[in-house]
């Protein structure tokens, strides 16, 4: 079983931008409703395009649930995307 | 023709993201870590895994199988639809990491290359290769994440380089030499050798060759007249020896997309408007080649498990998405009802920028110009923002999938 939810839900987030191999990172954002979700691990980032528009994708978990957002580098947005809360064994 | 092996130094490295998808999904998602998972195109039962996680492998799970048989064998699989620009990241990522080490990298595929050592720095030849070997697994954790891992394969040919890659999945590094290749050999079905399927097996066992080192040990002469019948023979004579004989770049020779139909309840023109879909990224793919096309092949498969097929050839080269539509619909006016399965291929391909292309008139021209402006701005603002009005509402089901065994569109 897959509970996978799409959203197109505008979100709040800290991040930090630093040096390294994972530059950006995010660490905490808040969901429309007012829910907090504190990042825990960071499974992968990639950029994906809409023409010559940069969306970077953090696929991210809180140890709950595992969560995509989306950071559209020209407009500096957040979006969180996707939520996958459960899996059956 | 040698008949010694090769004894050269290993220089040819392969390296095999194993699973591929499926470890880039249980990277990207830490709770699908250590699950049985599998990713497909489609999330309906009678969808086919296109791959299945080590987890699901090891209940019986194999690739091609359809998902309601999976989940008979690892109930509580999950299924993940593919989602190919996480995957072409990765693709890239490790392509980097591999072009770091030589000039000379070839990927095979989306989830696997080969590093040629032969005219790389000093510095890099004058280490172990194990050592960089181990280097590149290291650094596809460290760059990528930590789920991540591949199979190394060390050897002087490639075919060796890959056969050494698949001894120990999914985290091996294994090399090939002359000292050890019967060693190898003697652990390994004839099937295990890439190229060598069912048919070929069979071949091989028409003149009593039922071992890799019976294979090894064969006759040139019987290989090249009695199995092969060509120039094959000879070449797989040297192959198993760690000779190499596969170092080519091949052309492309033809384009082409395929779907697998989302309702078997769709209408014939429904169908075609799935077709010319089809077209519009046959032809962006085939543009994006710099390529022109003389033939179009069109085929359907139905639920009576019929395969049905029509092709032309044009005088004069064509490469706009109109042309290819027009000539796949109508060769499509004679396909079989019940289709569950559509496909569009161009062939006879020539460089677009031919001469013959631009000498005629005015109005190809004009097609030309509009074809390239149209391409431009899809560049620019994302794919499919001008597109036919034909194919509106088409996107949603024929989406844009990962290519297997081409690395040409990545």
């Amino acid at each position: 079983m897959n509970d996978e939810l799409f959203l197109n839900e505008r979100i709040k987030v800290i991040a930090a931008f630093g040096d390294g191999l994972n530059p950006a990172r995010p660490i905490r954002f808040q969901r429309a409703s007012g829910r907090e979700v504190e990042i825990t691990e960071i499974g992968l980032r990639h950029p994906t395009s809409a023409g010559k528009r940069t969306v970077h994708v953090f696929d991210v978990t809180d140890g709950g649930a595992d969560y995509r957002l989306e950071f559209d580098s020209e407009r500096l947005t957040w979006h969180l995307t996707m939520e996958a809360d459960h899996y059956a064994n | 023709m040698r008949t010694d092996y090769n004894s050269e130094r290993p220089l040819i490295m392969h390296i095999d993201l194993n699973s591929c998808f499926a470890t880039v999904e249980q990277q990207a998602r830490p709770l699908l870590r250590g699950k049985p998972i599998a990713i497909v195109n489609r999330r309906t039962d009678n969808t086919a895994i296109i791959t299945a996680s080590y987890e699901a492998k090891a209940l019986g799970v194999k690739v091609g199988m359809k998902f309601r048989e999976a989940k008979l064998l690892a109930p509580g699989i999950i299924p993940l639809e593919s989602d190919p620009p996480k995957y072409r990241f990765v693709y890239h990522k490790l392509l980097d990491i591999m072009r770091d080490y030589s000039a000379h990298v070839t990927m095979k595929s989306i989830d696997e290359g080969v590093i040629d050592f032969h005219d790389t720095s000093e510095v890099i030849k004058g280490r172990e290769l194990i050592d960089v070997g181990q280097e590149i697994k290291q650094r596809l954790k460290d760059e990528i994440g930590i789920w991540m891992r591949c199979n190394v394969g060390i050897s002087t040919n490639r075919f060796l380089a890959k056969t050494a890659a698949s001894l120990h999945k999914p985290d091996g590094l294994d090399v090939i030499t002359a000292h050890n290749l019967r060693d190898v050999y003697s652990t390994l079905k004839l099937t295990d050798l890439t190229g060598i399927a069912r048919h070929n097996e069979q071949r091989l066992n028409s003149v009593g060759i039922y071992t890799p080192l019976e294979f090894l040990d064969a006759d040139p002469v019987t290989l090249e007249k009695i199995v092969f019948k060509s120039i094959v023979g000879q070449q797989w004579h040297q192959r198993l020896r760690g000779w190499e004989v596969d170092d080519r770049e091949f052309d492309v020779k033809r384009v082409g997309r395929q779907y697998v139909l989302d309702s078997p309840r769709l209408s014939y023109d429904q169908i075609l408007k799935r077709l010319h879909h089809l077209c519009e990224s046959v032809g962006s793919r085939l543009r994006s080649q710099g390529k022109a096309a003389r033939g179009v092949y069109v085929y359907a498969k139905t639920y009576e498990r019929q395969y049905w097929h029509a092709s032309f050839v044009a005088q004069l080269p064509f490469y706009t998405d109109q042309t290819i539509y027009e000539l796949a619909r109508q060769l499509f006016e004679r396909a079989p009802d019940q289709m569950r399965e559509i496909g569009v291929h161009c062939y006879e391909l020539a460089s677009i920028d031919d001469a013959q292309l631009s000498l005629f008139h005015d109005q190809i021209v004009r097609e030309r110009h509009r074809t390239e402006a149209i391409d431009a701005i899809n560049q620019r603002f994302g794919d499919r923002t001008v597109h036919s009005a034909d194919t509106l509402g088409t996107g949603i089901y024929v989406k844009q999938k990962i290519p297997f065994g081409s690395t040409r569109y990545l």
